[in-house]
């Protein structure tokens, strides 16, 4: 599957707590090319995550608009977004979120059940999957047999599975070390670029973001500034 | 598509206490569901209203059965002047003279204890007047010989009461009778019974007095009439029509089954509860797990299904290991003494298809509905809220 862009058009996001407005994304524009990696980073509770599962069609801006590749999330059910994110987006998080009672195998073939697909193709799929993670020898271990960084591996194994054309990663090294951090990062690298996959990366660590080819920090729910990575241009453009 | 059983089957093993206790609360509701099935089936010849409403039943005032019941000669003159009375094709008069007694004979091989069965002596007569009685195998006893027919519920029950067998009767069990024939009623309270010649059982029972007469009418209508008569102060008998008499008999037992089906009911309703809490506590422990799989894209309706089908699982699990352990018990008996006849109504732990299925049903629709407040919550996780690092 090609990779697909994302534009957030003044998005706005606003929470209400004891009928006062808390306003999270105030009319953030943000355009991402494909196949390109974008940093994103800010303060704890400048709007990051609430960003992330807006473009993921987890939940609906207040106003404005948001279009991944050829799909307007805003004109969409639950019920077609539910539809569209098992196909089109992978999301990795920093806690994982494995099945504890699966096996590795079986957490990644998790989002092929819902495809139509004979199990011989998806346990083909799977295998792949583990393989690009580096983690063929264990699809048989439970996650409480693997390290955190083999977690990560299988969950960013399940994201990839059904070849989508976006990843959303929120802080996905945020729980690991500097070595491990490294590992992983080095394989969105790769996801990005060998895969040509449009990812999207929230992350505190300055080192996490160099790994990026443009970082965007968000300040008080707008886009305050952004960065261009002279170490990995981007190559979405040529 | 669904989420896959083995999903569901694995996090049962999570929360053993829990699971383990809904699983035995449903266990034993499934075991006690096969107790009151098999009863019913048991004692279905006894609920079964038999009789004719054209026949009236007499007997001594006060007795609560035919079986304590003494009709002397005197009072048997008076009663044949009962208006109505129907003819036979011989042209005698329809009324049927019987002796019931009871007495203890030997089960079926195998279970060697004694259980009583009814004796019943009675003239040709008693053929017309109770035509439901069929010769299914062999032939009519004759009047005078030590022969007898027994009715299909007894000789499955009893031993050596097929044709050609031979069995005891009488006060000291001293006379030999032999078997000559099988009759069935369609499930009426007579084939549990043993019928002979009514002199020769007398003699053998030393009871000179009938315990009852069956008269019967041309026409149901004219069981009032009769039954007036008969009631008055010229005869001074208590008379009932026959389905009226077996009506009565069966109520104890109806309300026996009534009540074990309320409890039945009460215990599915706690059962239901049971489930609903162990489930309840599956989805609260679980909700980031649901989040994720809605955020990879299973919608609310795939969640749902997966909870229900945890539920089944439990419930079908331990509906087997119910039925199992009815399995274990099943062959032994129960003797259900019955109040007004004073004979046994043999009834047997038995675990029949209709009975497994019967039950199976039941431990569904506890699973089904146990599960649906807790499935539903599940489907309406709050993803965003749940994917939140704790
Ligand atoms: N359901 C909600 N109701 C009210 N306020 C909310 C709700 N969800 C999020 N918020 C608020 O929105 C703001 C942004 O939250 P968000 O999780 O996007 O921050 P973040 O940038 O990801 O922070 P962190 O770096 O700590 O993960 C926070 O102030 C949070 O309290
Ligand atoms: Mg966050």
């Amino acid at each position: 599957m090609s990779a697909a862009d994302i534009v957030a058009t003044s998005v706005r996001k606003v929470y209400h707590k004891d009928r006062i407005e808390i306003p999270v994304l105030d009319g953030l524009s943000l355009k991402i090319d494909a196949g390109e990696f974008v940093v994103l980073m800010g303060p704890s509770g400048s709007g990051k995550s609430t960003l992330l599962h807006l473009i993921g069609g987890l939940d609906s801006p207040t106003s404005g608009s948001i279009r991944v590749g050829e799909y307007n999330l805003e004109r969409m059910t639950e019920r077609e977004l539910t539809a569209w994110r098992s196909r089109h987006v992978g999301f990795i998080f920093q806690m994982y979120h494995l099945v504890p009672v699966l096996t590795a195998a079986q957490n990644v073939e998790l989002p092929l059940l819902l495809f139509k697909m004979s199990s011989a193709e998806r346990r083909e799929r799977v295998a792949t999957a583990l393989k690009v993670v580096g983690l063929a020898d264990r699809t048989d271990h439970r996650p409480n047999q693997l390290s955190g960084g083999q977690e990560q591996r299988v969950a960013i194994a399940r994201a990839i599975v059904t070849d989508p054309d976006v990843i959303l990663a929120d802080e996905p090294t945020g729980d690991l070390d500097a070595k491990t951090s490294e590992e992983i990062l080095a394989l969105l690298n790769l996801l990005n670029s060998e895969f040509n996959k449009t990812i999207l990366m929230v992350t505190h660590d300055p080192r996490a973001a160099s790994h990026g080819q443009r970082v965007v920090h968000l300040e008080k729910g707008v886009l305050e500034r952004e960065e261009r990575n002279p170490a990995r241009p981007a190559m979405a453009a040529s | 598509m669904a989420l896959p059983l083995y999903y569901n089957w694995r996090n049962l093993f999570v929360r053993k206490l829990s699971t383990s206790l809904t699983f035995a609360v449903v266990a034993t509701l499934v075991l006690v569901l096969c107790v009151l099935l098999s009863f019913a089936a048991g004692i279905r010849a006894s609920l079964a209203v038999s009789g004719w409403p054209q026949n009236v039943l007499v007997l001594k005032p006060g007795a609560t059965a035919e079986s304590t019941s003494i009709i002397t000669p005197d009072e048997k003159g008076r009663v044949v002047q009962a208006p109505g009375i129907a003819h036979g094709a011989d042209g005698k008069m329809l009324i049927s003279e019987e002796l019931c007694t009871q007495t203890s004979i030997p089960r079926r091989a195998g279970e060697h204890n004694m259980a009583n069965v009814a004796v019943r002596g009675v003239d040709a007569t008693a053929f017309g007047v109770h035509p439901e009685v069929k010769i299914i195998e062999g032939r009519r006893f004759e009047p005078g010989q030590l022969e007898v027919i027994v009715g299909k519920a007894a000789r499955d029950r009893f031993d050596n009461l097929g044709i050609g067998g031979e069995v005891r009767l009488g006060r000291q069990g001293n006379r030999l009778y032999k078997v000559v024939g099988v009759f069935e009623t369609g499930g009426g309270a007579f084939d549990s019974e043993i019928w002979g010649g009514r002199t020769q059982i007398s003699d053998s029972f030393n009871r000179h007095f009938i315990s009852s007469a069956v008269l019967r009418l041309d026409d149901a209508a004219e069981a009032a009439a009769a039954i007036s008569y008969l009631n008055g102060p010229f005869v001074a008998l208590e008379s009932k029509r026959e389905t009226e008499y077996y009506e009565d008999l069966s109520k104890t037992t109806r309300d026996i089954v009534a009540l074990t089906t309320v409890l039945i009911a009460i215990m599915s309703i706690g059962a239901a509860f049971a489930v609903a809490n162990t489930m309840y506590a599956a989805v609260d422990g679980r909700r980031r797990e649901i989040a994720m799989l809605r955020t990879i894209g299973f919608g609310r309706g795939a969640i749902i299904l997966s909870f229900v089908t945890e539920s089944l699982l439990v419930c079908m699990t331990a509906c087997l290991f119910g039925l199992a352990g009815a399995m274990f018990f099943s062959g032994t008996r129960q003797d259900f003494l019955s109040n007004s006849t004073w004979t046994v109504l043999a009834y047997e732990l038995k675990i029949t298809p209709t009975i497994a299925l019967g039950s199976l049903g039941l431990a569904c629709l506890v699973g089904v509905i146990g599960a649906i407040a807790p499935a539903l919550r599940a489907s309406r996780v709050h993803v965003i809220e749940a994917l939140r690092k704790a």
